[in-house]
């Protein structure tokens, strides 16, 4: 519409994106290089980016250890439990207030938004004290049921949202035919909303497949899950940042394929929290 | 003991209260049959997290320590709270917390609508970019902030080698000294989450209409007087909210302040979380760090519910 660029407004869009890159994406890329560098490279001075000797040893080493397998399969075990508790809660949920015309059911949406907010470490303290009188601290459930408060309360968030947008025509005609309202949920709305779910569930293992503090304190030696692998590969008998590049590429594996390959259903989800009521 | 059993019959009446009004929200929604699908939720809710909320405050009156061999809970009525007004650690901590929340979210809000600005373009490259841009704030905090915290290392990292280069004096590093701690913690909150409002803010730019754009052009208008007055007036309410969103967020700070500066050098990045957790967590007074955990309940709740409340004016 509007007259083209000039030249010069040109070339400094370009030199913006590119600084703009260069800022977000130099310290994944020094992640990166870092865990493919001998120990006396990483510390080299002036650093290396392109030109170092490139080595498997860090990841050799790390992989060799059984302890890494122990935290990788933690952190699936937590994150799988997480994201089924979530979605088995939170779904039927987020339907309910998509289609009750009840205002206590209606409303409860803003309960759920106010519950997102909480603060973790709120949370964390008095349910750090119940789980130690209940004795359940290092094991899993414990990890589960605290990350599934937040992550249920996203859920429903997001599916209300996406039920919402559902037509409502084809759950009435099963109605209609004497279908119940839990079987129209069942099997007309929950089909139609695939996405929405996928959209969820990415969500809730980015939530629990990142979260830290509720592992630091809420799990044991055999029950840690990756951030902690990380914090001990690093705190052990040597400062070994080539070890703690490893441990963090397991860290970041979820949270690049969905960038990358799902981030339709990701940004989906950004807007749906944050700019639809 | 007069105190303890009024703090027993307190349960006991709130227990009461809470039983009534279980039962008249049931006899009221029996009819709808959508709320039976609500009710596992909220009942995990109520047991999970309502729960503890409420044990947390009961907590917060005693005199509690979990490193006491005798366990015992001595009740102190409300000088935890007394005392968490008196402790200059909490003042830093609430200053530090302010200064982080404001600074981190500003920048962010200005960088993020450039950055949607700057790669609105529906390119197959602008949407590349994009998708890359994404991963930063997917990234678990933790890792982030040991990246950085490399990045940042006086001895061998990056930053201070080239500001060295630069002639800049860099002390013990970015991290290291009082007077740069914070502002580095923060970047580093900017670098993870100035994505996330470039994608709301992406959203905000895309629902505008294009009308008015039309009618500018029409009347001569530039590019940067579109901008100016249409892009952001129109854009106002996507602005509140996103704003909004981000300071709920970023008082939640914990995991980054953990894996960089551990709240340091002295107190320069202990946020109120991060106090909270030292006092609960590795010092184990858990009356004191009930308390204290309340007050910044109240604070990030009374913020949220103000959140709540202009995003649903918005919607109407």
């Amino acid at each position: 519409m509007y007259k083209k660029r000039s030249l010069p407004e040109k070339i400094i869009l370009i030199i913006l994106s590119l600084l703009a890159i260069a800022f977000f994406l130099i310290p994944i890329y020094w992640l990166l290089t870092t865990s493919l560098k001998f120990g006396r490279d990483s510390f080299a001075i002036p650093p290396t980016w392109l030109f170092f000797d490139a080595t498997l040893k860090n990841f050799t080493e790390v992989l060799a250890q059984s302890k890494t397998f122990m935290y990788i399969k933690n952190s699936i075990i937590i994150t799988a439990g997480t994201t089924f508790l979530s979605l088995i809660l939170g779904v039927p949920a987020g339907y309910a207030i998509a289609r009750s015309k009840f205002r206590f059911v209606k409303n409860s949406a803003y309960f759920f938004l106010l519950l997102l907010m909480l603060p973790p470490v709120a949370m964390l303290i008095p349910f750090y004290l119940i789980m130690r009188d209940l004795s359940l601290i290092g094991t899993y459930m414990s990890l589960i049921l605290l990350n599934t408060v937040f992550d249920a309360a996203f859920v429903v968030w997001m599916m209300r949202s996406y039920f919402a947008d559902v037509p409502l025509e084809m759950e009435e005609a099963a109605l209609v035919d004497g279908a119940s309202h839990f079987n129209a949920f069942l099997k007309v709305a929950l089909p139609l909303s695939v996405p929405g779910i996928i959209a969820s569930a990415l969500y809730t293992i980015i939530y629990s497949w990142n979260d830290f503090l509720f592992a630091l304190m809420l799990t044991s030696p055999t029950t840690k899950t990756i951030p902690l692998g990380i914090l001990a590969s690093f705190s052990s008998v040597e400062i070994s940042w080539g070890k703690m590049a490893v441990m963090s590429i397991f860290a970041i594996i979820p949270a690049v394929i969905i960038s990358l390959f799902l981030n339709r259903y990701f940004v989906q989800g950004l807007t749906a929290g944050a700019t639809k009521g | 003991m007069p105190v303890q059993a009024g703090i027993h019959s307190i349960e006991k009446s709130g227990a009461t209260l809470i039983q009534t009004f279980t039962q008249t929200i049931i006899k009221k929604f029996k009819a709808d049959p959508y709320f039976w699908l609500l009710l596992p939720l909220l009942l995990y809710i109520v047991i999970i997290a309502i729960y503890p909320l409420f044990f947390s405050f009961r907590i917060s009156l005693f005199n509690y320590r979990l490193t006491d061999p005798n366990q015992t809970q001595t009740f102190v009525g409300l000088e935890n709270y007394i005392r968490a007004f008196k402790d200059p650690t909490v003042l830093i901590s609430i200053k530090n917390t302010l200064v982080y929340v404001v600074g981190t979210v500003t920048v962010e809000l200005l960088l993020g609508l450039g950055l949607a600005l700057l790669f609105s373009p529906e390119t197959k490259l602008a949407q590349f970019v994009r998708s890359f841009l994404l991963i930063p704030m997917a990234l678990p905090p933790l890792v982030v902030g040991l990246i950085w915290k490399s990045l940042y290392n006086a001895d061998f990292g990056v930053i201070p080698y080239y500001l060295k280069q630069l002639g800049i004096n860099v002390g013990r590093g970015p991290l290291g000294e009082l007077s740069t701690a914070m502002p580095a913690v923060m970047l580093i909150d900017v670098w993870q989450w100035t994505p996330l409002l470039m994608i709301i803010f992406l959203a905000g730019l895309k629902s505008l209409p294009q009308e008015p754009y039309e009618a500018a052009y029409v009347d001569g208008s530039s590019r940067w007087q579109s901008f100016i007055y249409l892009t952001l007036p129109l854009m106002k309410p996507t602005f509140l909210i996103a704003f909004l969103l981000r300071t709920v967020q970023s008082f939640k700070v914990f995991d980054t302040i953990y894996s960089t500066t551990a709240g340091g050098p002295g107190q320069a990045t202990t946020v109120l979380n991060y106090h909270i957790y030292t006092v609960g967590l590795t010092f184990f007074d858990m009356g004191y760090a009930s308390a204290l955990a309340n007050i910044l309940l109240v604070m990030v709740t009374v913020l949220s519910i103000i959140y709540i409340l202009v995003m649903t004016r918005r919607q109407l």
